[in-house]
């Protein structure tokens, strides 16, 4: 167990973090550099000013009019994204784990909270599953990709679940939740995750076409 | 007759006093336990003090309760009687402390490459 687990926890952890922020970068770089080449009026309608003021209003939950007609969507969505990104960052055994290797640490949840609001990113990974089944606007929409970057996401959550409360088979699951972690911490620049760095770029520009030349709402 | 019941008295004395020793000492420490630790996150770590050192061939009790004066360990200080908290003192933040008895226990384990080191294999539920 302490090879498999001193790899998963040490050179994967490293080789993850370089794949993830390279291949962010990466996609940045080369996404800039083919909507200059193919669709150069981005750059000249993009609208700092606009493009935060849309942003500001998909940000708040109820301040679009989409998500006014979607409220339990909407909802779902908000909480997801708020547990998903908070727990893995203040979880306490992972600040522990970074204070034994950094020596550095910051606030963290309590185990109770995290508990919760790992339930909450599972339950809502059901809701995203059940709603690409079952919604036919969505469904249409639906190639097997969703279903496996929706695995990838639900995965580290699961696992985790699993090994903290010491269900069967805990010490492989303890594995695997460190394995799924890495997982997707690649998968968000190279699959539709990348909405974490494009989702400002996109909406912005939205904001800024709106706004600056169509003079209209995009809310 | 009053020989008797001194003879009484002190072997009820004693026995008290070797199940009270034997209660609270070293001997039978199960796991770690810290009262500075207020509220718990996790089980304290499952920890049979005298299995463990005869495994692990500690017989130097320094090696876990040691001292240290100006950021030298002190060799012929041990410090069995204290906490490890009324040293590495908690201040609000456990996050220290708990990190202190990580690296003692998961650090040394790691180093020998033997015992656990996986959070679930010490702070068993």
């Amino acid at each position: 167990m302490h090879d498999i687990y001193n790899f998963v926890s040490g050179p994967l952890v490293w080789v993850s973090f370089v794949l993830f922020i390279g291949g962010c970068i990466y996609r940045l770089i080369s996404m800039a550099a083919l909507a200059k080449k193919k669709d150069p009026v981005v750059y000249d309608y993009m609208n700092l000013r606009y493009a935060l003021r849309s942003i500001f209003h998909w940000i708040i939950p109820f301040r679009s009019e989409n998500m006014k007609r979607h409220p339990v969507f909407t909802i779902v969505t908000f909480a997801f994204h708020i547990c998903l990104i908070l727990v893995p960052l203040f979880l306490f055994a992972h600040i522990i784990l970074i204070k034994e290797s950094w020596n550095i640490s910051w606030w963290f949840l309590s185990d109770s909270t995290a508990d919760v609001m790992t339930l909450i990113v599972v339950g809502s990974c059901i809701y995203f599953l059940v709603r690409r089944i079952v919604q036919p606007e969505v469904k249409f929409l639906t190639s097997p990709s969703d279903y496996l970057i929706l695995a990838i996401v639900a995965a580290p959550f699961i696992t985790g679940f699993w090994t903290y409360h010491q269900f069967a088979g805990h010490k492989v699951m303890g594995i695997i939740h460190i394995l799924s972690g890495e997982i997707m911490l690649v998968a968000i620049p190279f699959t539709r995750l990348s909405h974490m760095i494009f989702f400002a770029f996109t909406r912005g520009y939205m904001g800024s076409e709106f706004g600056a030349i169509r003079h209209v709402k995009d809310w | 007759m009053k020989k008797k019941i001194w003879t009484l008295c002190s072997v009820f004395v004693a026995a008290v006093a070797v199940i009270v020793v034997t209660a609270y000492s070293q001997e039978n420490v199960k796991s770690v336990q810290d009262s500075a630790f207020k509220t718990k996150m996790r089980p304290g770590a499952v920890f049979l003090h005298d299995e463990h050192n005869k495994k692990a061939e500690i017989d130097d009790c320094g090696t876990c309760h040691h001292v240290y004066k100006d950021g030298f360990k002190v060799e012929d200080e041990t410090s069995e009687d204290r906490e490890c908290s009324e040293c590495h003192k908690i201040d609000g933040d456990p996050v220290p402390l708990v990190t202190k008895y990580h690296l003692r226990c998961k650090g040394c384990h790691e180093e020998k490459k033997a015992g656990p080191i996986m959070c679930s294999e010490c702070h068993v539920r």
